[in-house]
């Protein structure tokens, strides 16, 4: 914090610490020996002890006000671009999800407050069907990259001299524009031409329809995104093993702790900040996954990997649906915001407060 | 410095071996996506496929940018994706400053909220940021794009560029304070200097998010003059027929500014996916 900004003892004859303006708290008298170091300060109060600890505070305050003016007057404009563009839409859907809307010309009229919106929702098999996948494929795709990122981040430590260049290789996936990925994938995929087919092929000797069933295509799916999202997850956790103090995992090996120990005992629970926020990143971009299945499976077979997204868009945009729409896409926003701050509670992680640990 | 071993001493390990079979994951779809960029139509739907073409050429380059209608995707990709990331670093500067070391009330809950902000699902802001924009009369145009994007870019700007002031030294600011400069003075003539790494590595990752954007883009620029590129790929083709060596080469060329910044930009890039990361 900023407490500790102008205190402590400024070089000798240094220029007064606030400017010419507000000098009122400055003790008459005292302005020769008085800012000069503290210990002086102390061995020698006029007004006793109580009164040098009050005029440090009133002084600090000050300042602090003038700088804290200045603080909001530097964050406004960004706040407030950032509330106009997010918060008020997100209100906006909210209401637009509690009421009949009707579009004509003239624009959306939203009419009484219903939870029929809600209602339908709940009854409605393919949301149900949404949610089901929504949740699942962000748990699987979230555990496999995180399970496959760590693995690929302890090769990556241990080679030294061509890592740079294989950062900068895993880095491209992540970097890419995730419609890009999903064309390719769905060409490798094609049923007829697909070079992943014809692998399949070569292997196993049957052509298998990657993306033609449901089962199959919910994997494929998964598949494209570990591989689309893994490196990034690498690329933290690398970066989380080798900010680990040395000397604790040495000395883990020092008290007879084999490899396998050490990592799971000392190095794993020493990465946990990074691995909460690299989990918490892909939970939040997982569940709100709509270009991959927009592009690559349409949402099918069927409603196979319609996402909850996907369903939501769909359903404002091409049904034309507003009310139930933003029911979707308002609960959809509600469940992980909600499921974020279960898994920062169960992680115990405290996230914009890193003054107090780094 | 030159080591003194000579090179062949070096020994292949299981370690060289995993990190082969890391990069062949990562790199064979990228290949698949360059080498089918430059096989003709036959050849891209041959069974089975050919790994390189038998008669490469650049004909779907030419179809990308002649035939349809790819340079101008790629155009208003670009517009959008350096105005925005221009306006996001001129406000993330003065806000991640201030919330790193003016003395600020609420610090905590601000920037969790932007964190929460940053990675909110877009689903639930596409309605109303239609209808917004089409009471302003900029659906299709660049300024709704561009502002939409500087909001929802903002917030991780903040969070790389305050982890970023957290970072450097304190003195030089408190000697200007104690000078008497002010707040403003100090971040024009100090902290700016010193923040060209912070602010690069908040670009790169703008204008990568922006480059990338596409549920937005789709909703709010629908007519094709106005398509920004994952917009234009996902949408490229007929009914019927996907014409995959278009795709690709206009793919190609859309990771090449990516593929340039990662390569070139490495750290910044690593040093800002990890600012929130491993601090936090």
């Amino acid at each position: 914090m900023s407490d500790d900004l102008p205190e402590g003892a400024p070089p000798a004859g240094g220029p007064p610490p606030d400017d010419a303006g507000t000098p009122s708290y400055v003790p008459r008298g005292d302005t020769a020996g008085g800012v000069r170091g503290s210990t002086a300060a102390t061995a020698a109060p006029p007004g006793g002890e109580g009164g040098r600890l009050r005029r440090a505070g009133r002084h600090q305050s000050l300042l602090e006000r003038r700088f804290a003016r200045m603080g909001w007057f530097f964050a406004a404009p960004a706040l407030v671009v950032v509330l106009a563009v997010t918060l008020f839409p997100i209100g906006f859907s909210v209401a637009m999800s509690l009421s009949d809307v009707t579009v004509s010309s003239n624009g959306f009229h939203l009419s009484g407050v219903t939870t029929d919106n809600y209602t339908l929702l709940l009854g409605s098999a393919r949301w149900q069907h949404a949610l089901a996948f929504t949740v699942l494929y962000t748990v699987g795709t979230v555990v496999a990259e995180l399970v496959l990122g760590t693995l690929i981040a302890l090769v990556l430590e241990r080679l030294s001299g061509s890592r740079g260049w294989m950062m900068a290789l895993l880095l491209l996936p992540w970097a890419m524009i995730t419609v890009v990925s999903a064309q390719l994938w769905a060409y490798m995929y094609n049923g007829v031409y697909g070079v992943l087919t014809a692998v399949s092929e070569g292997l196993t000797g049957e052509a298998r329809q990657f993306l033609g069933t449901p089962g199959p295509a919910i994997l494929s799916m998964a598949a494209a995104d570990v591989w689309k999202t893994t490196p990034f997850v690498a690329i933290i956790v690398l970066a989380g093993l080798m900010m680990l103090p040395k000397d604790v995992v040495e000395a883990a090996k020092v008290d007879g702790a084999g490899a396998w120990t050490a990592f799971w005992r000392v190095r794993l629970p020493l990465l946990r900040p990074a691995l909460v926020i690299a989990v918490l990143f892909r939970i939040l971009q997982a569940f709100g996954i709509f270009d991959l299945p927009f592009v690559l499976t349409g949402g099918g077979p069927g409603n196979a990997t319609e996402s909850l997204a996907l369903l939501g868009w769909q359903v404002m945009f091409t049904n034309l649906d507003f009310g139930p729409g933003a029911a979707v896409a308002a609960s959809t926003a509600g469940l992980v915001l909600v499921g974020c701050l279960l898994f920062l509670r169960a992680f115990k992680a405290r996230v914009g407060d890193e003054e107090s640990t780094a | 410095m030159a080591s003194h071993e000579p090179r062949f001493r070096v020994r292949f390990t299981w370690v060289h071996g995993a990190a082969l079979l890391i990069a062949a994951f990562v790199a064979a779809p990228l290949y698949w996506m360059a080498v089918s960029s430059l096989k003709p139509q036959d050849e891209i739907g041959a069974n089975p496929p050919t790994v390189w073409p038998d008669h490469a050429t650049l004909a779907n380059y030419r179809d990308a940018f002649v035939e349809n209608n790819f340079g101008v995707y790629l155009l208003n990709s670009a517009v959008v994706s350096v105005t925005a990331t221009i306006l996001v670093l001129g406000l993330s500067t003065f806000a991640g400053y201030a919330l790193a070391r003016l003395p600020l009330r609420g610090k905590a809950p601000v920037m969790i909220s932007l964190l929460m902000i940053s990675l909110f699902p877009t689903i639930a802001l596409a309605a109303p940021l239609f209808l917004l924009m089409r009471d302003l009369g900029w659906l299709n145009s660049y300024q709704g794009l561009i502002i939409v994007y500087a909001a929802l870019n903002v917030p991780f700007a903040v969070w790389i560029l305050r982890n970023f002031f957290l970072g450097i030294p304190k003195e030089m600011e408190e000697v200007a304070w104690v000078d008497g400069a002010s707040p403003l003075r100090t971040v024009l003539t100090i902290i700016i200097p010193q923040a060209a790494p912070g602010v690069f590595t908040a670009a790169i990752f703008t204008f990568t998010a922006c480059w990338t954007e596409f549920l937005i883009a789709l909703t709010l620029n629908t007519a094709d003059r106005f398509r920004t590129m994952p917009v234009g790929l996902a949408l490229f083709g007929s009914q019927f027929t996907v014409p995959y060596g278009t795709i690709f080469a206009a793919a190609t060329v859309s990771v090449l500014p990516i593929a340039l910044l990662v390569l070139v930009f490495r750290r910044a890039v690593v040093s800002g996916l990890t600012s929130g990361a491993v601090k936090g």
